[in-house]
């Protein structure tokens, strides 16, 4: 299916942005008709372990973390463009959960030890652990921690684990009486529940009930936990985001292709000036979404503060949350009444949308969070 | 005239009739199926449908002498309203809303006495059999042909987006007999059992996880001309007529109210009324369907004098499907995370699912002609611009 967005006009690449997108190009076109997507749906643990393996042999997973750890040290700039393929191929894995939020929080938390124990299994595909941090639906901040941490032992309840069901351990924020703390937890330890709640796009929720669960390894202490949580986060919305960015841009692909092939009237429906302009908005809103990922991908390799990356979070977030629902649910229109069936691949994308654009906090949540940002950032400013 | 009955509703005074009608939902129909959530099938439905044949109130406007109640537009209003608002579902109905009214007026006297009985006593479940997969907003462009063969016609083709086709066992549907002239001149009505040789029922699912659509296929499916209703290639112009009994409906304010009260009890719930910026974005669309049941009021007003719609009744449908997906829109920002579940949030007036809301919404704009359409017609036929 042909590219529709502006990239080979406007933008240039690093022959190695170039290598690696197409590598992902090539990964995703193994399965352009969504059957893996189909297949994994609504199954625990909601993705396929296959796909995971073969994702390990590329490299993505180290992608971020340092040659010392067996990963390859890369940057975003080089991630996002398997983000976006992997937005638009729906690849069902939780990648920006496990590769991106996971990873990142023991990379930048200060266990040396665990790094060099952990971190290239992860790298390798071997180990998928997932991040807990959530105990409040809001999605946007992370310094309220109320799971208590006590005698070595962890009591209270994470909510909304992007498929916990496929996780090995869960790095989970604890309150302690040294302060705000992140250690790990085996998936099967005892007094620790799992409840999966079903997401619209086939995957899973997990909720998790610490009853007295005994802590493993400790992988941010007091000092920095709160700063790991808060930068892995702004991470992880921009990874969705970009995510976000490759499921707006396919779903506009295949509605383009279809408004050529459908015939009403006498005439392909893509001559029909109402729906030309419709898919010209929609085109408008990815790009605008494209240019901003773009910005916040280099202004996070160049190391910016963490108030700084945090406003440009929201701002990312925000729009790219926005457009693609936008888009979406208007390439269901633009499809018509085969576009509200199941068996049309273009309501994948709509639900791919729904889980993205809420999860990590929405766009409301994220313009809030940005207006309180700017408001701080300027009265500090003064 | 009188029903079989022998009552005169249409004597009644206004609020007794409606005060009898809610007593006897409140009675009768079943707790578990208020407000169901989606449309049900037959297997739910079926018991409700034959408790209302036997009152006699399955078909409420119908004339009496063919088994209705025979209420009169002011009544038949009534009668809808407190069934809307008691949440009381609807069953299988096209025999009742589409058959019925099409044979009356254009069926012969041997066909009103073969089929309307059978509606009545629930032994003919209809479904209507026009959209086609290459005949959506253009319609008229259907290729399911019918071929003269003595008296019967022999059938081929494919129809789709045909509701609740899995719970019915007879199809109205419009066929080519014609390629002749403008392609609306060589369409026919015909009516046939689904049990016949050659036809296939598929269920399709939608993007809700729910079968309400199917389509039917027909290979070489032998159908007797006297099964044909208003002439061989007249079935055009008698769809047209009965699409307008379709479109009054569309533009009751009744969906887009109760997705306003389940908002409230999500936002409720989420402590959201203490945030402004929330109120008023509420407020907006508070008063969207307020407005919208104003709009309703006053087209309604037109049936009430005899009168009927014209193309402007567009612009209800374009309003009401949009306010619905605006609001369910709005549910799912709400919602926050839970707007990516299938599951619901516990509220005070039971669960409110954020995404069932916001996926529900989504047909409207499409059925019944995209509001694409909606818009063409209102462009062409009220503000007479060229083209």
């Amino acid at each position: 299916m042909e590219d529709i967005s502006l990239q080979s006009r406007i933008d240039l690449l690093t022959e190695q942005q170039v290598m690696i997108q197409d590598s992902a190009i090539a990964f995703i076109a193994q399965d352009e008709e969504l059957r893996k997507v189909r297949e994994n749906r609504f199954v625990q643990p909601g993705f396929d372990n296959q796909i995971w393996q073969e994702m390990a042999e590329l490299g993505w997973f180290g992608f971020l973390v340092p040659e010392a750890y067996g990963g390859m040290g890369l940057t975003f700039a080089d991630l996002h463009t398997v983000l976006i393929q992997l937005g638009k191929g729906l690849v069902p894995v939780p990648f920006t959960a496990t590769a991106v939020m996971a990873a990142g929080a023991i990379v930048k938390g200060d266990n040396e030890a665990l790094k060099m124990d952990r971190l290239p299994s992860l790298v390798s595909g071997d180990w998928k652990p997932a991040l807990a941090w959530q105990e409040t639906t809001g999605g946007i901040d992370a310094r309220t921690v109320e799971v208590k941490l006590k005698d070595g032992r962890i009591w209270g309840k994470k909510i909304l684990v992007p498929d916990a069901g496929g996780a090995d351990d869960f790095i989970v924020s604890v309150l302690s009486d040294n302060g705000t703390e992140l250690y790990m937890c085996g998936k099967d330890a005892s007094g620790l529940t799992i409840e999966h709640e079903q997401r619209v796009d086939g995957g899973f929720y997990g909720q998790l009930n610490f009853d007295g669960v005994r802590v493993g390894d400790r992988v941010a202490s007091a000092g920095v936990a709160t700063g790991v949580i808060e930068s892995v986060l702004d991470e992880g919305r921009l990874a969705a985001s970009a995510e976000l960015l490759g499921v707006m841009t396919r779903a506009l692909e295949i509605s383009v292709d279809y408004m050529t092939q459908r015939v009403q009237f006498d005439k392909p429906i893509g001559s029909f000036q109402s729906l030309q302009h419709k898919a010209v908005d929609l085109f408008v809103l990815s790009e605008i979404s494209r240019s901003v990922v773009l910005q916040v991908v280099e202004l996070f390799d160049a190391g910016a503060s963490q108030i700084e990356c945090a406003l440009a979070a929201s701002r990312v977030k925000a729009r790219c949350s926005d457009a693609a629902m936008q888009v979406t649910k208007e390439t269901i229109q633009l499809h018509g009444a085969i576009g509200y069936t199941d068996e049309a691949n273009i309501g994948l994308f709509l639900k791919r949308a729904m889980y993205l654009s809420s999860w990590l906090g929405n766009a409301s949540a994220h313009r809030a969070s940005y207006a309180k940002l700017k408001l701080q950032a300027e009265t500090a400013d003064e | 005239m009188s029903n079989r009955l022998n009552v005169d509703y249409n004597a009644m005074d206004d609020e007794v009739f409606r005060q009898m009608v809610l007593e006897w939902y409140v009675e009768n129909y079943p707790d578990e199926l208020r407000f169901p959530p989606e449309r049900m099938h037959w297997d739910e439905s079926g018991a409700w449908y034959m408790q209302l044949a036997e009152k006699g109130w399955l078909a409420p406007g119908w004339p009496s002498k063919h088994g209705g109640m025979g209420l009169d537009v002011n009544k038949l209003l009534i009668f809808m309203d407190v069934g809307e608002n008691y949440g009381v579902g609807r069953t299988p109905d096209q025999g009742i809303t589409m058959v019925g009214p099409l044979l009356i007026q254009h069926g012969s006297q041997e066909q009103i006495d073969y089929y309307l009985p059978k509606i009545l006593s629930g032994e003919n479940i209809w479904c209507q059999g026009y959209s086609e997969p290459g005949a959506g907003s253009d319609l008229a462009s259907l290729q399911t042909s019918a071929v003269r063969d003595g008296d019967d016609y022999i059938v081929n083709g494919h129809k789709i987006w045909t509701t609740l086709a899995m719970d019915a066992n007879m199809i109205f549907m419009l066929v080519r007999t014609s390629k002749e002239g403008k392609k609306q001149q060589g369409i026919t009505f015909l009516l046939a059992p689904l049990d016949l040789p050659g036809i296939i029922v598929r269920p399709i699912v939608n993007l809700g996880m729910h079968d309400e659509f199917a389509e039917v296929f027909f290979d070489n499916v032998r159908i007797p001309v006297a099964a044909s209703v208003g002439g061989e290639n007249n079935g055009w112009n008698i769809a047209k007529a009965l699409l307008g009994h379709e479109r009054v409906f569309i533009g009751s304010p009744k969906l887009a109210i109760l997705a306003m009260s389940r908002l409230k009890s999500l936002a409720n719930a989420a402590n959201l009324f203490d945030d402004a910026l929330f109120v008023e974005q509420f407020t907006a669309l508070q008063l969207d369907v307020e407005d919208l049941t104003d709009a309703y009021k006053r087209f309604i007003e037109v049936l009430k004098r005899g009168g009927e719609f014209g193309p402007e009744v567009s612009m209800l449908k374009i309003w009401n499907t949009e306010t619905l997906q605006r609001i369910s829109e709005f549910t799912m920002d709400a919602a926050a995370e839970y707007a990516g579940i299938w599951g619901g949030i516990e509220t005070d007036d039971g669960l409110v699912r954020a995404s069932a809301e916001f996926i529900g919404s989504r047909p409207g704009t499409i059925y019944g002609g995209t509001n694409q359409v909606q818009r063409n017609i209102l462009a062409k036929a009220v503000l007479r611009l060229p083209g």
